[in-house]
């Protein structure tokens, strides 16, 4: 059932802020690239999940993975609907974020971000935000693509629209601490070098008012599934971020400082996890309360 | 207070001491003279050819009081070598403004009897170009790190510890700073930065036998990509604008701390705007501007440099574009010069960060670009007529609404001033039986 599920909500929302980019905020995106990132995230989705369960059916029991079995038909159905809401979402965010003018660097950018979620996993846990891990991806890998960090411009009620509808989203997967802990930090950090610098406070309220910084903390920084799943971790995890974020863009100069801050820093969640234990995130769980799959 | 700033300045010191490769890097000044009167940069033009962390950045002035009283502060990445520092040929300002700058485009409406040929003639709004003792210092804390002559302008490179040092060193060196300088330089100082000082050595001045000062080119190797705009605000009444050319080799350039956006363009407008095109395009740009919260740069033309369509100029030749700082292309290689012009119009409200810049693989070509079209208006004999009459006179409506729109200007002078067609209507009985 559409809106069943928390990322129905993300999907609306981030469709939503696409178009609103696309008609407002003078974007160049054109629709085949959107198509690209959509398309390339649904199709690899499917076939991984396809192939996977083939290999897992031939050997039996399945890898120790402790997945209710239930019938095949069944089973495939709610694993391809539930993947492809996540992926719709990787590709929408794609589309949102990464700028590039070819099309395969775009699928590029889709496939890895999807392969990653099904082959960068410990203990059936993928640590990489699938989205963030194919713009870095192809930022490394590509000489063609880029990411856009002045799109959004400075705008309040842009902000308060990124607030508002973040705060739906945050509310149902119940993970406002990991955007709360990230911007509270980064600001803290900002504002003691504006400080220092003896910059007014006009720049500081400038750097914060970032529609793509907001962005990025209310979600892409909060995916419950590749995070840690205990709150105190959460907190580390987002106090990193956000240092590695300040130190990468004030010292390093580079402009897209907070995604390699979330690159370099999604491996601790393993560590994370395993010094802090608590239940793993479910999409269906948290909706239904039916046991399913992911 | 004191003892917390310093608290924290040591622990960022420390951090920054173990963790940090560079300290900031920052660009671009503000005058500094000794009259009071027109002390007013409104509007400079800045080149910037950057390939990887290799800048050359050439900076034209358009200071308009006496020449001796000129004086101009740049804060600087690095200390500066004499053969760093270099003058450029005024011209190549023009020249890359004159090939970059918006542009009116006319088109002549052929009988309708006859197949459909465009003359193109080609009009540019170029903007107006710009023209325009030692143990004291220690303890005043500045440093000079390096004094040279180049052309007509006498120059220093100072470093400094205190922002209060620094201004009672200019202007015990007879440098009249504008007031709040203290605070503007403070930033620049903590971030390590060194200070470009020219003013002009009027021997020199005489010699060199041009009228104006030219433009200074520098180069120098940063990871930071930025325009500092802040000093530039102290000389300034109200808003300024600054014209920024970017040269790189792979694409376009755009701000990352302020949105980007595209000047308007590829709009059909009413003849008469021929002779008023740059009042048009003026009006344009501000109501743009004020549309965009006066919170944007405006991109007015991305282009690879080896060609254009419709040319307002010639394409620069290997020769100029050495000269407006790009040193990247060879003989033997393909041209890959990517030209970027984008027109800030700020104040100290609306633009309180310096500008950060970054390089794309964007290559999507842009211009602002007018279109003119001028109906037939010889005698037509064909059966044409009336409907050729009746279809201009709809655009020539279509066009003075676009005008309206883009200026807001009153609809009905627009009408007034347009000279329109002759349109005869077509009998009704004509639509179902032709």
């Amino acid at each position: 059932m559409f809106l069943s599920d928390a990322r129905d909500y993300q999907i609306l929302i981030l469709a939503s802020f696409l178009f609103l980019g696309i008609l407002t905020r003078d974007w160049t995106v054109q629709p085949q690239f959107i198509f690209a990132a959509i398309a390339s995230c649904v199709l690899t989705q499917l076939s991984l999940t396809f192939f996977l369960d083939f290999v897992k059916g031939k050997k039996e029991p399945d890898f120790g993975l402790n997945r209710v079995r239930v019938k095949s038909y069944q089973k495939f159905r709610s694993l391809a609907i539930g993947g492809l809401r996540s992926a719709a979402i990787t590709g929408l965010g794609l589309s949102l974020l990464l700028r590039t003018n070819d099309y395969n660097t775009m699928a590029l950018a889709g496939c890895l971000a999807i392969a990653s979620k099904f082959f960068l996993r410990v203990e059936n846990k993928h640590f990489f935000n699938p989205a963030n891990f194919g713009i870095i991806a192809v930022l490394i890998l590509t000489n063609n693509a880029w990411v856009s960090p002045g799109q959004w411009g400075t705008d309040w009620w842009y902000l308060l629209l990124f607030i508002g509808l973040g705060g739906i989203i945050l509310k149902k997967v119940g993970r406002w601490d990991t955007s709360a802990v990230f911007l509270i930090v980064y600001a803290g950090l900002e504002a003691l070098r504006n400080f220092w610098l003896g910059w007014d406070l006009q720049v500081w309220q400038h750097q914060l008012s970032s529609g793509s910084l907001l962005l990025f903390a209310l979600f892409m920084l909060t995916d419950p599934r590749s995070i840690p799943n205990a709150r105190s971790s959460r907190i580390i995890w987002a106090i990193a971020i956000a240092l590695v974020t300040f130190i990468l863009r004030d010292y390093f100069y580079i402009s897209t400082a907070i995604f390699w801050a979330l690159f370099f820093i999604s491996p601790l969640t393993i560590l994370c996890d395993r010094i802090w234990q608590a239940p793993r995130f479910n999409w269906q769980i948290l909706e239904s309360k039916k046991l399913i799959y992911w | 207070m004191k003892a917390l700033q310093i608290l924290i300045s040591s622990i960022l010191i420390v951090v920054g001491v173990f963790c940090f490769a560079e300290p900031a890097r920052a660009f671009c000044g503000f005058y500094v003279a000794k009259a009071d009167s027109n002390l007013y940069n409104q509007a400079s033009q800045v080149i910037i050819a950057r390939d990887g962390n290799r800048t050359v950045l050439t900076m034209a002035n358009d200071y308009q009081g006496e020449i001796e009283d000129f004086a101009i502060v740049v804060p600087v990445p690095v200390v500066l070598k004499k053969e760093q520092v270099n003058i450029a040929n005024p011209k190549i300002i023009q020249r890359l403004d004159g090939f970059s700058a918006p542009r009116l485009v006319e088109y002549h409406d052929s009988n309708p009897c006859q197949v459909y040929r465009y003359r193109t003639l080609e009009k540019q709004a170029t903007m107006e170009s710009a023209e325009a003792d030692s143990a004291r210092n220690n303890a005043l804390g500045v440093t000079v790190e390096e004094k040279f002559t180049v052309g007509e302008y006498d120059i220093l490179i100072l470093s400094a510890k205190e922002s209060d040092g620094l201004e009672i060193w200019l202007r015990e060196n007879g440098y009249k700073i504008p007031e709040g300088a203290r605070e503007l330089l403070h930033p620049y100082i903590r971030q390590n930065l060194k200070f470009f000082v020219a003013k002009v050595n009027l021997k020199q001045f005489d010699r060199t036998s041009f009228n104006a000062l030219r433009p200074l080119a520098i180069a120098y190797e940063s990871p930071k990509f930025m325009l500092p705009i802040r000093l530039g605000m102290m000389n300034a009444k109200g808003e300024q604008d600054l014209l920024v050319y970017l040269l790189s080799p792979q694409g376009q350039i755009e701000l990352t701390n302020y949105r980007t956006v595209k000047i308007p363009s590829n709009v059909e407008i009413p003849e008469f705007v021929e002779n008023e095109f740059s009042d048009f395009y003026k009006t344009m740009f501000q109501k743009a501007y004020e549309k965009e919260n006066k919170r944007v740069a405006f991109l007015e033309y991305a282009w690879n440099m080896a060609n254009c369509d419709p040319c307002s100029a010639q394409p620069l030749n290997r020769e100029e574009l050495k000269q407006a700082g790009v040193f990247w292309t060879s003989p033997n290689r393909f041209q890959n010069v990517f030209i970027t012009r984008l027109h800030v119009r700020y104040t100290r409200d609306t633009f309180p960060e310096d500008l950060s810049f970054q390089q794309t693989a964007n290559t999507q070509l842009f211009q602002g670009r007018y279109i003119i079209r001028h109906p037939y208006r010889e005698e037509i004999n064909c059966d044409r007529a009336r409907e050729y009459q009746q279809a201009t006179r709809q655009r020539q409506e279509r066009e003075a609404q676009t005008l309206a729109k883009l200026t807001d200007w009153n609809l009905e002078e627009i009408r007034s001033k347009i000279d329109f067609i002759e349109a005869k209507p077509i009998p009704w009985w004509r639509r179902i039986w032709n």
